[in-house]
């Protein structure tokens, strides 16, 4: 029982603490990409470690002793007997029920998501096309605003419009593309679907509630990088400005709560992204500490209860 | 890409660049690997005009088809409607440069270090 609560509490503890610790290291510069990656991880590890949490309650003896399915009939036959179950009993099978109940909404928030979504990109996809002129998985619309935005799908397209060709620098064009392009490379319209899949799902815990919003600027800031990989931040910076201010003109910049200015100070003060293999490493190093952390955590509060429980 | 999509945006190519059009004359300024049936034409313009793309008006035995809009026009409506459609509940798009609602960025901004933030434009 005791393994069991310390492993729930510190699957609680980093699905608490791990999106601020996570959003104060790329606000210092860290590598947004390495952050996506641990929070991620960190989220299938607060589930998997809540589940064992729960199984383990479930299980009498933590785990050692009789299966499952007896200690179901156990119980079972407790409350035939007219007696109460044992409250280790009773709080793993609601628990049970809670985690099953949960992974029946994911999978249909999933499932669900994906229809739509294919559904809109259809369409989307559908009036584009008649619109725009085609250059090979380009659609350029005659547009007197300089935008440009991806589709996700297979195969991804970008869409941009004539002004931005016409205003941009071709340097800037570039930027504006290598951006594009990283979104459709590193998956990141289905990072965003995931994302909402949890929050939907698990809408208590910071990691999850949040995980929709921070992770879509994330993945801007991921794909400014790659584009400064290839064009420099200064055409980045410089096709973000033009850009911007056409969204809400005059105003994109300097109202508060745009993403924009967040992106455009890193892209000035930031220091330049790693290399490729340099950043892998970094994003399988913190992935695989956010998967453990859950059960770091939970040694941690076992070694509490040990230090107050039992003093020398 | 390719299917119905396509050929609606190539009939709609050729419309833009010379209009009005019957269903015989689209079908020979159609530049496509293998020659079209006329039915075929025909199904797309119908779609076509079903969708609101084109408008057509009853010359002797045969409709003759305009584009309704403008390419410009047209791309002014198709970005309203994919980006109306979009503060984007479904993650189908991503912008380039995209105001962000404050919320989004809540969290992010409130760990920028202070002397950062106030030097941000």
């Amino acid at each position: 029982m005791t393994v069991a609560i310390s492993l729930l509490i510190g699957a609680a503890l980093v699905g608490w603490f791990a999106p601020d610790f996570l959003s104060r290291g790329v606000a210092r510069g860290g590598d947004p990409l390495v952050a996506i990656v641990a929070w991620l991880a960190a989220a299938v590890a607060v589930v998997l470690t809540t589940t064992v949490g729960i199984v383990l309650v479930l299980l009498p003896d933590h785990g050692f002793g009789e299966s499952a399915v007896a200690t179901l009939h156990d119980c079972w036959s407790t409350i035939q007997h007219g007696t109460t179950p044992s409250i280790e009993a009773v709080s793993g099978i609601v628990g049970a029920l809670l985690l099953i109940g949960l992974a029946v909404r994911l999978a249909l928030a999933l499932v669900h998501g994906t229809r739509r979504r294919a559904r809109v990109r259809a369409d989307h996809l559908a009036t584009l096309r008649i619109a725009a002129r085609r250059d090979g998985t380009t659609l350029w619309l005659d547009h007197h605003e300089p935008l440009a935005f991806s589709l996700a799908g297979k195969p991804g397209v970008i869409v941009a419009t004539q002004a931005l060709a016409e205003q941009l620098t071709q340097a800037q064009v570039d930027a504006v593309f290598a951006h594009e392009r990283a979104h459709l490379a590193g998956r990141h319209h289905l990072i965003i679907a995931i994302a909402d899949a949890m929050a939907h799902t698990f809408p208590f815990l910071p990691l999850f509630k949040l995980a929709p919003g921070v992770l879509r600027e994330l993945v801007e800031l991921t794909a400014d990088s790659a584009a400064v990989r290839v064009c420099g931040a200064d055409a980045v910076r410089a096709a973000l400005l033009k850009v911007s201010q056409h969204g809400a003109p005059g105003t994109a910049l300097t109202m508060s709560g745009t993403a924009i200015d967040l992106r455009v100070s890193r892209l000035r003060t930031g220091r330049s992204p790693r290399g490729r293999v340099r950043q892998l490493v970094y994003c399988g190093f913190a992935g695989a500490t956010a998967l453990v952390l859950p059960t770091i955590a939970a040694s941690g509060a076992v070694l509490a209860v040990v230090a107050v429980a039992c003093p020398a | 890409m390719h299917g119905l999509g396509e050929l609606e945006a190539a009939v709609m190519d050729v419309l833009w660049h010379e209009q009005p059009l019957k269903v015989r004359d689209v079908l020979e300024r159609l530049e496509t690997p293998r020659k079209l049936a006329y039915t075929t034409v025909m199904t797309v313009l119908d779609n076509l005009h079903r969708k609101g793309w084109v408008t057509r008006e009853l010359e002797g035995k045969a409709y003759s088809y305009e584009p309704a809009m403008s390419r410009e026009e047209a791309a002014a409506r198709a970005l309203r409607d994919v980006l109306a459609s979009s503060g984007d509940p479904e993650a189908v798009l991503m912008h380039f440069a995209k105001s962000a609602s404050p919320r989004e960025s809540e969290l992010l901004r409130r760990s920028l270090p202070r002397k950062k933030r106030s030097s941000t434009p």
